[in-house]
């Protein structure tokens, strides 16, 4: 029945400018939200809330890295006495729950959250309301973390909290429960931004893009999405359910008195884990893509090849989590083919790197900030992805468990697979953002001293883990003679500060002064770049048709687009799943308070777990009425008239 | 920036629709896979820890009662009828049908709840006594938490079409509301059969 709505693109006039501007005027009206306090607690405008997403998550980088920096501080010389070992224990946990639950993944579904939609021609994404609700809960966990660690109550067992050092018996107190919650926050931010991404994906793209059209960007988007989808409930089961309950409520999954198995709670833990890795890692390539075929100036090679890369990278992710526990009893015939799996994962990514090599090669590459850090990417991940290919290796393994050639390993690979390309990332879409470019001369201080950097903090760490320097130890004795390559590796650290704070100058004079962007200032060819920088709060003023993949590269003086949306109420234009025609059309939901409030009595809800089971039944009571309230409001906020198709009856309402 | 040409209209299109064309339906699919998998990674988890015991329920420690849960269990398989009556008559756009069998449905789902408290103590043994007992009671209690929301939705929806005029995206909501009752009351079927008959087969 849709078939006449195909986008067939004929040959006819463009609007004028003054049937755009009336348009453009009638929407801005209908899609601004409140000015004011109220306006930005209430907004529920994808792209306010990803840019506070990106904020705050960036401000947890910071936090990260400020924590990391004392830890290298500590250990610059040995028997150092700037931090005690129970200080050191909050501050390297902290740092790892920060960089892994409270930075990388909340960035990585933040940028999502911000460009999914501009990138597939929508005017919102899937679920305004939720979106909203989803960060203010990851806002909650990013303040109790904190507030913990300031109060002394900050997590010491590890980013990983292994049973039985952090069950009941052996962490008394509060700090593991505070981690184990404040993992709670992130699961639960991330699954919304999940499901908000993928419905966002399957339903709201720009009519003709099918999924062979689909930005790579957005393909890594929508297969890190399911990722979380699958990985997330893992450690849900493991922190929230298990490690809390056997705290909280004496329960016996970890106490093998009782019959319970501590590495029940390594299984559940890197099951999660080890895809973790990959949902840090995949959307930094979604990145790339863009930024090689911007700079290299003509379309990526093996289009097909990198989408197939992606989801093989997926599958096989939630393969390996039993490398992560190769020092446990576990069977050699398990040991043979999770090395066999973790090595396998190479190809797929082997695939991708010559894929955006083959680009680079064939095309015309200009060596602007964002490519220079995808280059900085190839070789630290590469770097990386070496020693991941000996970590796989049972007996190498073993000698090198819990040493500093993990830790090694672990940042070449997350430092250059997945910051790296962030910082391409806020290079090139930092004019979309905030209409601003970012100068370019900082921009190459900020990448050369961070490159320089990374590979001085963390370069002398393989040589003192093959040494037999273990990781998490607070200090070490002058005898063992790590202390000249600590030295350098503490100068390193130090080097990416600086690095950091360049980037930071720069965000804010280029902020504050930098030169205009106009709308698409790299001549790029993705939809995001079809509206003005920063885009409007409706993202586009008529829905852009989709004609192939590179879209404004492949239309001439004009861009095809969808009109007959209304504009006296939010609509968006859904489409099918598979071959994005034209479905019918959603009314989307107006501002609201009750996403913040419904995320404070989930922090309510899962705090209060910490100390009595009736805070439980308290949060959750208070947020019954705030789910009323939810509904109610969008009842009031409806304007019809509906066109309804049911299965049994076609009817317009009022 | 590059001028906008019409490549076609779509005002005429629908603006409400059900099933898996409306975004809503997509949101509950995504809802149930994430706790679906979430219940059974505590199933996987509770026959790993099978492997740490001799006998299965262990030792001096008794079977759960089947009484209840299957009593629960007739009942629940009933309640399939009102929610996909519920559905039918949303899809027809009758509110007084859609209002009718919402209270049959909330009847069934309060009823169903509240004879939970009774079978999650069907279990026979304390979550802290030993690894098996918390093993059930979670897997048992986390399926309570989202037949609770699922009740909690029942309840608010058809409270809602009995205080006030609905707009007809809520027939809609009817129908996909039916679709999450039928992943709880389909995901139980397999979580009774592995908490109060398996002990007695494996």
């Amino acid at each position: 029945m849709q078939n006449h709505h195909e986008p067939v693109v004929p040959a006819g006039t463009a609007l004028s400018d003054e049937d755009v501007a009336r348009e453009a005027a009638a929407l801005e009206e209908v899609w601004h939200g409140r000015s004011g306090f109220w306006g930005w607690l209430t907004s529920v405008d994808h792209k306010s809330i990803g840019k506070r997403y990106i904020v705050t998550a960036f401000a947890m980088f910071l936090a990260g890295g400020i924590l990391a920096a004392m830890m290298r501080t500590q250990l610059m010389r040995p028997e150092n006495t700037l931090l005690g070992p129970d200080r050191y224990n909050q501050i390297f946990t902290t740092h790892g729950t920060t960089m892994m639950f409270l930075f990388a993944v909340p960035i990585m579904t933040a940028m999502g959250t911000y460009f999914v939609p501009l990138m597939v021609g929508a005017r919102s994404i899937a679920f305004p309301r939720a979106n909203a609700f989803g960060y203010w809960t990851y806002f909650v966990g990013v303040v109790f973390l904190y507030v913990s660690l300031i109060a002394n109550t900050g997590p010491d067992t590890g980013w990983f909290a292994y049973v039985p050092l952090s069950g009941p018996q052996y962490a008394p107190g509060h700090r593991v429960d505070v981690w184990a919650q404040v993992v709670t926050f992130t699961e639960i931010a991330a699954l919304v931004a999940a499901v908000n991404i993928i419905v966002t994906t399957f339903k709201m793209r720009s009519p003709g893009m099918s999924l062979n059209r689909l930005p790579l960007f957005v393909w890594a988007q929508l297969v890190v999405s399911f990722m979380i989808v699958f990985a997330m409930p893992a450690v849900a089961t493991g922190s929230t359910l298990m490690l809390a309950e056997d705290r909280a409520v004496n329960t016996h999954w970890f106490n093998p008195a009782e019959g319970g198995d501590a590495l029940l709670w390594q299984h559940v833990f890197w099951f999660f884990g080890h895809p973790e890795v990959y949902i840090i890692f995949l959307p930094a390539l979604g990145f790339i893509t863009p930024i090689v075929e911007t700079f290299a100036r003509r379309k990526v090679f093996g289009y097909t090849a990198l989408v197939m890369s992606n989801i093989t990278t997926a599958f096989f992710a939630f393969g390996l989590w039993v490398h992560h526990m190769f020092a446990t009893p576990i069977p050699e015939l398990g040991q043979s083919l999770f090395t066999a799996a973790s090595m396998l994962i190479a190809i797929p990514t082997g695939i991708q790197i010559f894929c955006w090599l083959a680009t680079l090669w064939a095309g015309r590459p200009e060596f602007r900030v964002p490519l220079l850090f995808v280059l900085g990417f190839i070789f630290t991940f590469v770097n990386g992805g070496i020693t991941g290919v000996m970590l796989a290796s049972v007996a190498f393994d073993k000698q090198a468990h819990d040493t500093f050639f993990v830790v090694a390993h672990l940042h070449y690979v997350l430092i250059g697979g997945g910051v790296m390309p962030l910082f391409g990332a806020f290079y090139f879409w930092f004019p979309k953002i905030t209409g601003r470019m970012l100068d370019e001369t900082l921009g190459k201080v900020n990448f050369w001293l961070f490159l320089i950097g990374v590979n001085v903090a963390f370069f002398p760490m393989h040589v003192l883990g093959l040494e037999g320097m273990p990781r998490r130890v607070y200090t070490y004795l002058s005898s063992t003679g790590w202390g000249p390559l600590n030295l350098v590796s503490t100068i390193g650290a130090y080097v990416i500060a600086l690095s950091v704070v360049v980037f930071l100058v720069n965000v804010i004079k280029s902020w504050i002064g930098g030169e205009a962007a106009g709308h698409n200032p790299w001549n790029s060819s993705g939809l995001e770049w079809a509206t003005s920088s920063p885009p409007p709060p409706y993202n586009f003023v008529h829905v852009p048709v989709t004609t192939s993949r590179h879209p404004l590269w492949d239309t001439d003086v004009h861009l095809p687009v969808m009109t007959g949306l209304r504009s006296d109420r939010r609509e968006v234009l859904i489409t099918t799943t598979f071959d994005a025609r034209p479905d019918h059309r959603h009314e989307d939901p107006e501002p609201s308070i009750w996403p913040l409030y419904l995320a404070l009595c989930m922090g309510l809800t899962f705090i209060g777990s910490i100390f009595s089971p009736y805070l439980v039944l308290v949060g959750l009571g208070a947020s019954l009425p705030g789910l009323l309230a939810w509904a109610w409001q969008s009842l009031n906020s409806h304007r019809g008239p509906d066109r309804v198709a049911a299965p049994d009856v076609l009817a317009e309402t009022t | 920036m590059k001028r906008l040409r019409p490549a076609g209209n779509v005002a005429e299109l629908p603006s409400v629709v059900f099933g898996s064309r409306s975004l809503m339906w997509w949101a509950t699919l995504g809802f149930m896979v994430i706790e679906g998998w979430t219940l059974a990674l505590l199933v996987t988890a509770y026959l790993y820890l099978r492997q740490n015991f001799e006998a299965w329920p262990p030792l001096r420690t008794p079977y759960p009662s089947l009484l209840i849960p299957t009593i629960n269990l007739v009942i629940m398989l009933l309640s399939f009828f009102p929610a996909f009556m519920a559905a039918k008559r949303a899809k027809q756009l009758d509110t007084a049908g859609v209002k009718r069998w919402l209270v049959v449905l909330s009847l069934f789902a309060l009823a169903i709840l509240v004879i939970r408290w009774w079978e999650l103590w069907a279990i026979n043994t304390r979550w802290d006594t030993n690894a098996y007992g918390s093993a059930a009671w979670t897997i048992v209690g986390f399926h309570t938490s989202l037949l609770a929301l699922d009740v909690a939705d029942t309840l608010g929806l058809t409270l809602l079409f009995f205080v006030r005029e609905m707009p007809a995206r809520s027939f809609s909501d009817t129908s996909d509301n039916s679709f999450y009752w039928y992943f709880t009351v389909g995901i139980w079927i397999p979580v009774y059969l592995i908490v109060y008959v398996g002990p007695r087969i494996f």
